[in-house]
């Protein structure tokens, strides 16, 4: 018993150092157009670490990387400890089960009403019968704060934040360990993007999530980011929280992070 | 990661303890609930079962989903289970679905659903009148400001819809000549009439082939091209961008591409009838040993010229038809991927089945010119 109890602290322990994501020597080229060189980034569990940069800085395409969907020149995308692009089908769509992906546009299926959107996953995984989709449907829309009577819309017919409200329910649909957001706030009003960002920290803590997101919203930034990672120059240039980024000396950081400052004199 | 697991013991009563192990989760990636359920379902069917949740490592909604189907969707006394999961349950058993309401038959919805299809009908004749009204002001403005024309955009359709489809449409004209030519000599050659080949020949592709032929060709190549393009523009907001800009979206999209098609459609006549009569002279020179030459000069002997005038009205009337109903179905694209099939189907559907009826319109009409 009491070995157990050892071997599940140390467990614990390593749990909480585990990294999740392990970007190392990534290079990027558009072309001509070098957009990460020798770029090295790890994700610890549990983290939320925002992604920011100069507009075009490839911080989309680095987020493509890390969930599989572009490969990069050269160096390795680890994620939970595995490179998806040198595994076997199958290992590689489980994989890819243990993340969900917010995109920028929420990129639902609009020929599927909401109800289906969120099943889809559901139903690919051959598991369940309708009614227990039909439970866990409407568990994540009550998770995400939307109306039972909502289902049966079509993407088409609703708001820019419910839209975003459904793709995230759609990305957590599975259990995922780690949310991957591109702009989660971007296009809501800041009421909306206020509440979304309540709701990202709230799901955060309870269902144990790894968050990895882009911003260019300072108040998203503000708000949710644990720690921040910017990429300038091809490179992260710093990745640590924002109270520390606040003391840096680098030149963008300084231009970048100027309203950051003030805000947080402000608090 | 530890699977989802389960053991089970019996007590002196005989009553099967199930004890569940592991995650219960969706997270650990070999769990497989089909499987879990399956092998459970004999003590799901037994009410005397006792179900201990106490030792679960951790449970998801997905887990106790399936757990509570089987249960029937309520908790009962049997099952012991951690407070924090008893919170999940219970959330779940408040999610379960309402069963339908049965439907009644309703015996006039076939004659609803007619009247819906007639009301249907209606508003796209309307839409359609309207956008050939709004396209026959602009041309009208047109003639009061001749600068605005968009010259750039018509010169493009006319090279999209016209130069690239020379190919495709010579090719196809050059195989049903050839095809049209050997069965009819064949038949001819039977009653001795081997020279009236280039009469039968010459009138049908000139003034039926040669025009519908290239119609249908239009319609499958340009007219959905043309659909899915102005379907894109609206899903994207282009063409609201273009309204705010002032420019007038008939002017800028329909116009350009309803006169580019209308103005080339005539040339693609003459170029598709000319390979069709390539190819009947290539059949009957091999069938009936009719040398070139013979074959035309002799053409214009028999076919009357008022026919070759006629076959390029109606390819001018064809290619406005098609271009027309393109443009119409593309307007009407709502922004989704099935909107979007749906209407381009439509658009070369209806526009090949609207040439085919304005020719056979246009026979009537021209029954007694050149015959």
């Amino acid at each position: 018993m009491n070995e157990d109890f050892i071997q599940n602290t140390l467990k614990n322990q390593s749990h909480d150092q585990e990294i999740i994501c392990d970007l190392k020597n990534i290079c990027t080229e558009f072309g001509d157009n070098v957009v990460h060189h020798n770029l090295d980034l790890k994700v610890k569990r549990e983290d939320i670490i925002a992604l920011v940069g100069r507009s075009g800085c490839g911080k989309t395409t680095l987020l493509r990387h890390i969930i599989g969907l572009t490969k990069p020149l050269s160096g390795k995308v680890l994620l939970f400890g595995e490179n998806m692009q040198t595994m076997e089908r199958v290992a590689q769509r489980r994989l890819m089960n243990r993340f969900g992906v917010l995109f920028q546009q929420g990129a639902l299926f609009s020929a599927l009403s909401i109800f289906d959107n969120i099943a889809f996953p559901l139903r690919e995984l051959k598991q369940f019968d309708e009614s227990v989709i039909y439970q866990l449907v409407m568990h994540k829309l009550t998770l995400v704060e939307l109306e039972p009577r909502n289902a049966e819309l079509l993407p088409a017919e609703i708001s820019g934040g419910m839209i975003k409200r459904v793709g995230l329910a759609r990305a957590l649909a599975l259990e995922p360990e780690l949310l991957v957001l591109d702009e989660p706030t971007a296009g809501l009003d800041p009421d909306r993007s206020h509440n979304f960002i309540d709701l990202v920290k709230q799901l955060k803590k309870s269902l144990g999530l790894t968050v990895i997101f882009v911003t260019h919203d300072m108040d998203t930034l503000v708000s949710l980011a644990e720690r921040v990672a910017v990429l300038e120059d091809k490179h992260i240039i710093e990745d640590c929280s924002l109270q520390e980024l606040a003391k840096s000396n680098h030149p963008f950081v300084i231009n970048f992070f100027q309203s950051i400052r003030s805000r947080l004199e402000g608090l | 990661m530890v699977a989802a697991s389960f053991r089970v013991a019996q007590d002196d009563q005989d009553r099967n303890h199930v004890q569940l192990f592991g995650q219960w989760s969706l997270r650990a990636p070999l769990n497989d609930f089909a499987k879990l359920r399956k092998s459970l379902q004999p003590f799901f069917l037994d009410n005397f079962t006792k179900w201990d949740l106490l030792e679960l490592e951790q449970l998801d909604a997905a887990g106790a989903a399936t757990l509570l189907s089987g249960w029937g969707n309520k908790l009962n006394n049997n099952v012991s289970l951690k407070p924090e999961h008893a919170e999940l349950f219970n959330t779940l058993i408040g999610l379960t679905k309402q069963p339908n309401k049965k439907t009644t038959r309703d015996w006039l919805s076939p004659l609803s659903s007619l009247g819906e299809g007639v009301l249907y009908l209606i508003h796209h004749f309307t839409e359609f009148s309207r956008l050939l009204a709004s396209l026959l002001l602009e041309i009208a403005y047109l003639f009061r400001r001749p600068q605005d024309f968009p010259w750039r955009e018509f010169s493009a359709n006319v090279y999209k819809s016209g130069v690239n489809a020379l190919p495709v449409t010579a090719l196809l004209g050059f195989m049903i000549g050839i095809v049209m030519g050997y069965l009819m000599s064949k038949q001819l050659h039977a009653f001795g009439a081997d020279v009236y080949i280039v009469n039968i020949l010459g009138l049908s592709i000139i003034r039926e082939l040669g025009p519908v032929l290239m119609a249908v060709l239009v319609a499958g190549r340009s007219g959905s091209a043309m659909t899915a393009q102005i379907g894109v523009m609206r899903v994207t907001d282009e063409i609201d961008a273009l309204t705010t800009m002032g420019i007038s979206r008939t002017l800028r999209i329909v116009l350009p591409k309803v006169l580019g098609l209308t103005f080339v459609s005539p040339l693609l006549v003459l170029w598709t009838s000319s390979w069709a009569l390539v190819g009947g002279a290539c059949a009957s020179n091999l069938e009936l040993g009719i040398s070139f030459r013979f074959f035309f000069e002799y053409l214009p002997l028999v076919v009357q010229p008022i026919n070759l005038t006629l076959s390029l009205i109606k390819g001018l009337i064809f290619g406005f038809v098609v271009a027309l109903v393109a443009c119409h179905f593309g307007l009407r694209i709502k922004p989704n991927t099935e909107s979007l099939s749906n209407s381009t189907t439509s658009s070369v559907v209806t526009a090949i089945s609207g040439v085919i009826l304005v020719n056979a319109w246009f026979a009537i009409l021209t029954r007694g010119i050149g015959v």
